[in-house]
Order: C-alpha cells, then sequence, then structure tokens
C-alpha cells in the first residue's frame, strides 16, 4: 500500500511539474491510445453489428463489420481529405473557436457561463433581422459586404451581451447564481426567438421556423468551394483568441478580471468593483456567444432556423480541455471541428452508427483532458516542486 | 510499515515516546529537515518552536506519515515503525489536530468525533448514534471536557470545535497528540482553557507535541521545548532552565532586540480625521459607533484591543472595503467617507490587511503579479488601460531585494513563500510607493521574529519619514513600543486614547477588558488626544 501510495505520489508530482513541452506530449500520447483503444472497440462491436460486406472471419466468434483503420482513415479524410471536408472541419471550428472563447472569459472570471448557447441564439437572429433589413440600402457588391457583416456582428455581439449581462447583473446584485440563471435564460431565449420568428418575423409561409435567406452581401464570401466556410470569419476568431489572451496579459482590466475570479477579496482590496466587474465579463462572454450566433448565420446557414446545433454547449468542452487558455482554444476547437466533420463521413460511408462515433469521439476528449485534470488536482492538493512545509505552516 | 525486525538488532532508545533520528525531508530544491534528532519523553508536553518555514509542520507531517523521510527513522515506543500514510500512524496510536479543523460543519459533535470509525447497528447498516452519543460523552467526561455531544459544529466556538478535534483522535485511541498551532485561532481565555485541557491529557497519561512560534505560551504550557531553525534542530532544553531570550537567541541564532529604538520624528498636520464613525457588520450589528480620531505626521497611532472589538470594521471603512453607516473620514483634508477604495489607494493610503492570504495577496499569481495588486490604476505602473510590465518587474525586484524576500524570484507564486517572507513581499509592495498614509492591521500576525524586528523598523522609517501610520494590534507589547499615541477599543469604541509610556500594562489591560481604572479618566484621556492632534 505504501508503495502503490507513493507511486501515485510520485507520478502526480511529475505531472505538475512537467513543462509544457512534455504536456504537449502527454496529450499527443494520449491521443494515440485513445484512437488505439477506440480502434479495439470498433472491432469488437463490428462482431456485433450486422452487415452486407463484412470485413473479416474470426473463426469461433464470426464476421467482423468493421475495421478500425478504414474508420479511422475515413475519418481523417473526412476532416481534411476534401476540400469540403476541410471547410466543414474549419467551419465547425470558427464557431467552437467563438462558444469556447464565451465560456473561457466567463471562467477565467470564476463564472460558468451555460449561456453561451442561449447568446448564440438571439444574436444571431438579431444579426439575421438586422442584416435582412439593411440589406436593401447598401450596393451588392464588395462595398456592401464591408458594411453589412460587421454591423451584422456587431448586432450580434451587443445582442448577445445584453443578454449575457441579465445573469451578470443577477449574480452581482441579487447573489442568484449564474449557472442557474444561465440555463434559465437558455429556455427563455429560445423560446423567444421560436415565437417571434414563427408569428411575427419569420417567412410565415414556410412550414418550419426560418427567417428568410439574407441577401448575398451579407454571406461571408466563401473560401473553399462546395463549403460556405470563410477564412474571414476563422482570421476573425483567431485575432479575438489572440485579443482576449491580450487583454488579460496586457490590460489593466483584464488583470482585473482575472484576479476577481481567482480570488475576489484581494481583488476588492485592489480596488476592484466586484460586482461591476461580473456584470462586464459576463458581458463579454455574451457578446462573444452573441458573435458565434452571427457568424453561425451569416456563414452557414444564410438565415436562421429554428434547431441551432448545441454549439453553445460544446463550447463549454472546448474550453475547458484548453484550461480555459485563449490561445489554447484554438487547438481543441480544431480538434472538435475534425472530430465532427469526421464522424459525419464515417457514419455516411461506412455505416458505423453515430452513437459508436459519439463513444470515440467521447473517449478521445475524455483521454486528453485526463491528465490535465488530474494536473489541476494535483496541484490543487499541494503536490508537485512547491515545498507544502512553507505555504503550509503558519497562517494567521 | 509495521514493527521492523531489524529494530531488534539495534540499542532501543530506552522508553521515549516518539524517537526520530536523523530525519531528513527533502523537497524538489529544498530541505526541510536536515538530520533532525527529536526525541519526546512519554507523559510530556513538549513545544516545537521555530520561525516560519524553519521546518515544524514538515517534521510532524513525517511524524504522522503524510510524508515519507528521504532519511532517518522513527521510533514509538521504542519500536521503529514506518508508515505509508496517516491511518499507520494512527494505528500506532499518533493522532494529529491541525490548524485548519476538519469537521463537517452540519454534523453534530457526536457525529464528527465517530466519524470513519462509527458504532454500527442492524449489522452495520446504520449508524448507531445513540451509542455515538454515549461514547463521546463518556470520554467527554473522562476528560473533563465540558462539551454538548449533540450540538452542531457550526453552532460551536472555534475553541469548542478544537475541542471536538481532540476528542475525535481520542476516540481513534491516539496516545501521542500533535497539535499544529493550537493557538492561533483561540482568544485568550480559550488559550488557557486548551492549556487546562493539555494537563488533563498529560495527567491520563498521554504525551503531547505542539507546534508554536509564540514562545511565552511553550513556556508556559510545554516541559520541553525543541528548537528548529533553517530545518535543523538548534537544541532541545526543558522549559524550567530556558527563557524568552535564550530561546529567541536560538531561534533567530542571534539577539533579538526585544526593545525597540525609535528615532526621532517631527509631528506635522493631520492627516487622517476619523469623526463620530459608525460602521454596520454584515449582520446589521453596529460594530463601530461613533468613534473619532486623528492621525498626524510622523506619528504612529495605535489601536490596541481584544480582536472582535469593532478594529476590523473601523479599518475597513477607512480603507473603504466596507460602507459607513455615518460620520466622516478625512484624509489629505478631502472627505473620503464614500470614496472608492480605489481612490483612496490613489491618494496614498496603503495598507496591510490583516488576512493576508485573502486580502493582500492572490495566493495563485507570481511575485510580479501581486506586485501590481492594488497598484495596477497608478500611474507609475499603466495608462489606466495597458499595464506597464517593465516597470511593475523592476518595482517587484527593488521590493524583494529591499525587503530580503526569500526566495528572490519574481516568478515564485505567493503560495510558496513561507508567512514571513509573504508579508515582507506585502510591505514593501505598499511602503515602497511612497504613501501619505499607512494603515497596517495586526502586521505581524503569524510572522517569525526576523520578520517582525523588520516589519517594526520599516514602520518607524516611515514614521521618521513623517508619514502618518495607523497600527492595528492585538500584541499588546507591538502597540506599546510602537504608537506614539494609543488608543484602546472595546464594544466598538475607543474608550482611552492614552500616551503609551505613561500607562502600565495593566491599566491597559483593565481599558481592553471595558473597566476604568482608577487615575485615566476616559474622557480626559479622549481630549488629550485630540489636543495632541
Amino acid at each position: 500500500m505504501s508503495g502503490l501510495r507513493s507511486r501515485l505520489a510520485g507520478t502526480l508530482d511529475r505531472l505538475v511539474d512537467a513543462s509544457p513541452i512534455e504536456r504537449l506530449i502527454i496529450s499527443v500520447a494520449s491521443l494515440v491510445f485513445a484512437l488505439v483503444l477506440g480502434a479495439v472497440l470498433i472491432f469488437a462491436s463490428g462482431f456485433v453489428a450486422t452487415c452486407n460486406s463484412p470485413v473479416v472471419l474470426v473463426p469461433g466468434v464470426g464476421y467482423g463489420c468493421y475495421n478500425p483503420i478504414e474508420v479511422y482513415s475515413t475519418m481523417l479524410q473526412g476532416a481534411f481529405g476534401s476540400p469540403s471536408g476541410l471547410g466543414q472541419t474549419l467551419q465547425e471550428m470558427t464557431l467552437l473557436l467563438f462558444t469556447g472563447l464565451s465560456v473561457a472569459v466567463a471562467f477565467r472570471a470564476g463564472l460558468f457561463n451555460i449561456g453561451t448557447q442561449g447568446q448564440m441564439v438571439l444574436g444571431g437572429l438579431a444579426t439575421a433581422l438586422t442584416v435582412l433589413w439593411i440589406g436593401q440600402f447598401v450596393p451588392n457588391n464588395f462595398v456592401g459586404t464591408l458594411i453589412v457583416i460587421p454591423v451584422g456582428i456587431a448586432v450580434g455581439a451587443v445582442t448577445g451581451g445584453f443578454w449575457g449581462m441579465i445573469p451578470g447583473v443577477m449574480k452581482a446584485y441579487a447573489d442568484a447564481h449564474e449557472v442557474i440563471t444561465t440555463i434559465m435564460l437558455n429556455f427563455i431565449a429560445t423560446a423567444i426567438a421560436y415565437y417571434l420568428v414563427n408569428n411575427h418575423v419569420g417567412n410565415l409561409e414556410s412550414d418550419s421556423v426560418l427567417t428568410e435567406t439574407i441577401p448575398s452581401v451579407a454571406q461571408f464570401p466563401a473560401s473553399i468551394s462546395g463549403s460556405r466556410f470563410s477564412l474571414f470569419a476563422l482570421g476573425g476568431g483567431l485575432l479575438a483568441s489572440i485579443g482576449i489572451y491580450l487583454l488579460y496579459t496586457q490590460t489593466v482590466l483584464g488583470y482585473e478580471l482575472r484576479t476577481s475570479g481567482l480570488q475576489e477579496t484581494a481583488a476588492q482590496y485592489s480596488g476592484v468593483n466586484a460586482g461591476r466587474n461580473i456584470v462586464t465579463s459576463m458581458t463579454l462572454s455574451g457578446a462573444l456567444g452573441g458573435i458565434a450566433g452571427a457568424v453561425y448565420v451569416m456563414m452557414v446557414q444564410y438565415r436562421w432556423q429554428a434547431g441551432i446545433p448545441s454549439l453553445g454547449f460544446d463550447g463549454i468542452a472546448v474550453s475547458i480541455l484548453a484550461g480555459n487558455n485563449p490561445i489554447g482554444i484554438i487547438p481543441t476547437s480544431l480538434l472538435f471541428g475534425a472530430l465532427k466533420s469526421g464522424s459525419l463521413a464515417i457514419n455516411l460511408s461506412l455505416g458505423v452508427p453515430t452513437e459508436l462515433v459519439e463513444v470515440i469521439q467521447g473517449m478521445i476528449i475524455l483521454f486528453i483532458a485526463m491528465p490535465e485534470f488530474f494536473r489541476l488536482i494535483g496541484k490543487r492538493s499541494g503536490f508537485g516542486s512547491e515545498t507544502p512545509a512553507t505555504s503550509g505552516g503558519e497562517q494567521a | 510499515m509495521y514493527a521492523d525486525d531489524e529494530s531488534t538488532d539495534q540499542p532501543r532508545t530506552g522508553t521515549a515516546a516518539v524517537h526520530m533520528d536523523g530525519i531528513t525531508k527533502r523537497f524538489p530544491g529544498v530541505i526541510a529537515n536536515d538530520d533532525v534528532d527529536f526525541v519526546v519523553e512519554p507523559g510530556t508536553v513538549h513545544a516545537l518552536v521555530g520561525e516560519n518555514g524553519a521546518g515544524k509542520t514538515t517534521l510532524m507531517n513525517v511524524l504522522y506519515g503524510l510524508y515519507e523521510p528521504t532519511d532517518g527513522t522513527v521510533r514509538i515506543d521504542g519500536v521503529r515503525r514506518e508508515f505509508g500514510g496517516p491511518s499507520d500512524a494512527m494505528a500506532a496510536g499518533i493522532g494529529m489536530i491541525h490548524q485548519h479543523f476538519m469537521l463537517v460543519d452540519t454534523m453534530t459533535v457526536a457525529e464528527n468525533v465517530v466519524l470513519g470509525n462509527e458504532p454500527t447497528k442492524w449489522g452495520g447498516f446504520a449508524t448507531d448514534r445513540a451509542t455515538a452519543i454515549e461514547e463521546t460523552s463518556a470520554l467527554a467526561d473522562q476528560y473533563g471536557f465540558d462539551i454538548d455531544p449533540t450540538a452542531q459544529i457550526d453552532e460551536i466556538s472555534i475553541g469548542e470545535q478544537q475541542r471536538v478535534e481532540i476528542l475525535k483522535t481520542l476516540y481513534r485511541g491516539a496516545d501521542i497528540l500533535i497539535l499544529d498551532e493550537p493557538t492561533a485561532v483561540l482568544t485568550p481565555q480559550e488559550v488557557e482553557g486548551l492549556f487546562d485541557i493539555l494537563a488533563e491529557l498529560i495527567a491520563e497519561g498521554k504525551t503531547i507535541i505542539f507546534i508554536t512560534h509564540k514562545l511565552g505560551e511553550a513556556l508556559e504550557a510545554a516541559d520541553d521545548i525543541s528548537v528548529l531553525r533553517d530545518g535543523k534542530l538548534v537544541g532541545t532544553v526543558p522549559t524550567a532552565d530556558t527563557t524568552q531570550e535564550e530561546l529567541a537567541r536560538m531561534m533567530v541564532g542571534r539577539d533579538v532586540l526585544l526593545d525597540l529604538e525609535k528615532p526621532n520624528a517631527e509631528r506635522g498636520s493631520p492627516v487622517l480625521e476619523v469623526d463620530s464613525l459608525t460602521v454596520e457588520d454584515e449582520r446589521d450589528v453596529t460594530a463601530v459607533d461613533e468613534v473619532g480620531f486623528t492621525v498626524n505626521e510622523g506619528e504612529v497611532f495605535g489601536i490596541a484591543g481584544v480582536d472582535g472589538n469593532g478594529q476590523s470594521e473601523l479599518i475597513e471603512a477607512i480603507t473603504g472595503l466596507q460602507h459607513a453607516s455615518s460620520g466622516s473620514i478625512t484624509f489629505d483634508g478631502s472627505a473620503i467617507t464614500d470614496s472608492p477604495r480605489s481612490e483612496r489607494i490613489g491618494m496614498g493610503m496603503a495598507y496591510i490587511a490583516e488576512d493576508r492570504q485573502k486580502r493582500s495577496l492572490v495566493m495563485e499569481y507570481d511575485l510580479r503579479r501581486n506586485g501590481l495588486l492594488g497598484c495596477q490604476r497608478l500611474p507609475e505602473f499603466s495608462d489606466g488601460l495597458r499595464i506597464d510590465w517593465d516597470s511593475t518587474e523592476k518595482y517587484v525586484d527593488e521590493v524583494i531585494d529591499e525587503y530580503d524576500v526569500r526566495p528572490p524570484d519574481p516568478a515564485a507564486e505567493a503560495h510558496s513563500l513561507s508567512g514571513g517572507n509573504q508579508q515582507k513581499f506585502i510591505v514593501g509592495r505598499e511602503f515602497e510607493r511612497d504613501p501619505s498614509l499607512v494603515v497596517a492591521s495586526q502586521p505581524t500576525r503569524g510572522v517569525d521574529i526576523g520578520s517582525i524586528e523588520f516589519i517594526h523598523d520599516r514602520l518607524l522609517d516611515l514614521r521618521a519619514d513623517g508619514k502618518a501610520v495607523l497600527l492595528v494590534s492585538s500584541k499588546l507589547e507591538e502597540v506599546r513600543q510602537l504608537s506614539d499615541r494609543l488608543a484602546v477599543m472595546y464594544d466598538g469604541d475607543i474608550v482611552a486614547i492614552v500616551d503609551p509610556d505613561a500607562v502600565s500594562e495593566e491599566e491597559l489591560g483593565l481599558l481592553m477588558a471595558g473597566e476604568q481604572p482608577a487615575g485615566i479618566n476616559a474622557e480626559s484621556a479622549r481630549l488629550r488626544g485630540r489636543e495632541s492632534a
């Protein structure tokens, strides 16, 4: 028992002390490990599935339907192998970049914003309605686009920001927990949007709940043929990541927001207005969610339509996997984007059920997140090279 | 894990309850314990003293099985032991009461005492609460504890919670009890109560080790005292053969000036004026009741009193962390009663908060970022938008250098520093930006002697420079020696403002207890304070 305990403690020590390079290696190794285990799982479940053309016969066991190598290569092909696949991957990445940032900004301030989804839904609707309206007044060329898209983004950001501000105010001045209020506001946002589009502002002739298609000046110019993905949107997302990184490392506001998130009492000591900071963080978080909605409308759907995918919730996973680091969100959103478009491909071309694909996806996320999770736990419980003797001693 | 056969080959160490032999504990880059021989005789109270970071807690964590020693052996009652964890140590009869209690707030005393070893009924399917209460009562009676086994933890006082912790270890059958800084959280009365309990435990045949850095307490309660310095054992002395001065010398390795030399200072115009200030605490109870005083340039104005008589609320109202319900605060001629804290910082108010790990430092930030805490909107550090990291780094390097912060590494995170070094860093950060008023609340609480002396010197330097200093401390000696004028707070009111050299410790003690000693008329004392303002 003592041997196991000290071995575990040693492992935790090493994890906590790991350098950034080592952590990267650990993450890549975890990915490989998850893929190997996933392969075994795919292969094994192939024996209980039924199919027309089995790939392998194991005497005494039966026919196996899935070839793991084929599954993975299809997944990779689907995510990166064709222009349209790559477009799909990057499109998902762009959206997840914004929703991930939205969640990260709240997390950095010590707040758990589950409301990114609602902020996105309303931000997207506001954008759609705005660009439909101003689209009539601008010239139908790139000058028009230069006007309409920034306005659409701004309207999405303001609407999402307003929707994020509400739980912020409730938290700061009425002590209402943001997890509860943001979840409730998600339902309210979806219901409001549905009602408005279904009854007032949408395409009332259509059987579906959707708005008119936005004019072409409001559509992000597609960068890859066969896809609606636009490099401008992705570039904007990358700039937003860098901007938020700089906000936290270089500006007084970012320093104050981060301090409030880490230790509110110390933030008050430093002269920060804690309540105002909560509102600021939630507004900024909501604005990023709103931008995700705007991009979704202007790059993906070209209209607002009920049943917006749960990008806001996926943003939570993207952010946590990146340790809420705005730069780290760039690779994690790419990973999630690739998983999404890749799994689409294996379902379509190999008939592997989406459930199994989701299991593989979940395993990859779990495996990559676990070392970081244990690192966090280890750090919290005093492992690593810091001497607990000098930190745990006399406290007044 | 259990008795080692080899131990029979080696000479047994008499009857020592604890014999730690050549204990070395290394952490990466640090030797926390260096070849320590620590012997505790059975049936005695043994105090383990030393400065912050001297390795006291590490040594006890080794004894309690929390750390495996890098080198050295542990013998309990002459039998060699190797502990893989606290459960092994408990099995060997060792119990540890940590500074921060490990109790479940929403459970009763009896439930906490039996937690982990619950008596059961219905074949082990349910906790037998009646038996738990019975056993807890019996145990409490045996050791003379006055405690209600059915009371809920969050409804009883800190002192009582500590007794529950002691009962818990006794319930688990501990014969050797380790107490980590047991008096740090207690009021003076509760400290006396604790010492009575220790005596009772000894009478019942237990052995006690307690960690402290308060020499007075070690001398009062212990039979033997061991001193650690820089991870090494300086020596073990019987209490009867030693003095406070000798212990202090052993702790810091040199003579400590227990009497301060005050440089001269010119008293100037008023810097802080507080007039009939009333502050209510979070429960809307009046904590500060129409208090008034003035702090002048070149003066240390001290506030003495037993903790919890309104000092914290008064200080937080002055520094802008709490709202004043009525009255006024004037700083450098402008009314700041309702100004936000950031404005007061900008005007040159430095603040050393009572609870440094909660207020004055962000524990997860490195020193570089902590150096900016509170300064982030001052023109030297930012333009209000962008942080000037270059000048921040320069400032932090200067503070680390001038205030001898160890380790001298701006990238070290605050929680990795010892308490004394944390405080030196805070003092440096607050003093180096040239404040006109310093509000220092318990500036040397939980700080080692070397750092205390250093902080005192710096406070007096500021006074000599013509700054105003408002000092709150529950250490009577400290406020008496440093203050030019001394206010005594009792029950939210300043009961007297006196000349610290003209009153005796007894008179101050009476004032702090809310009584009026003969010869000191509160009104006249108060007037005297105002006149000299």
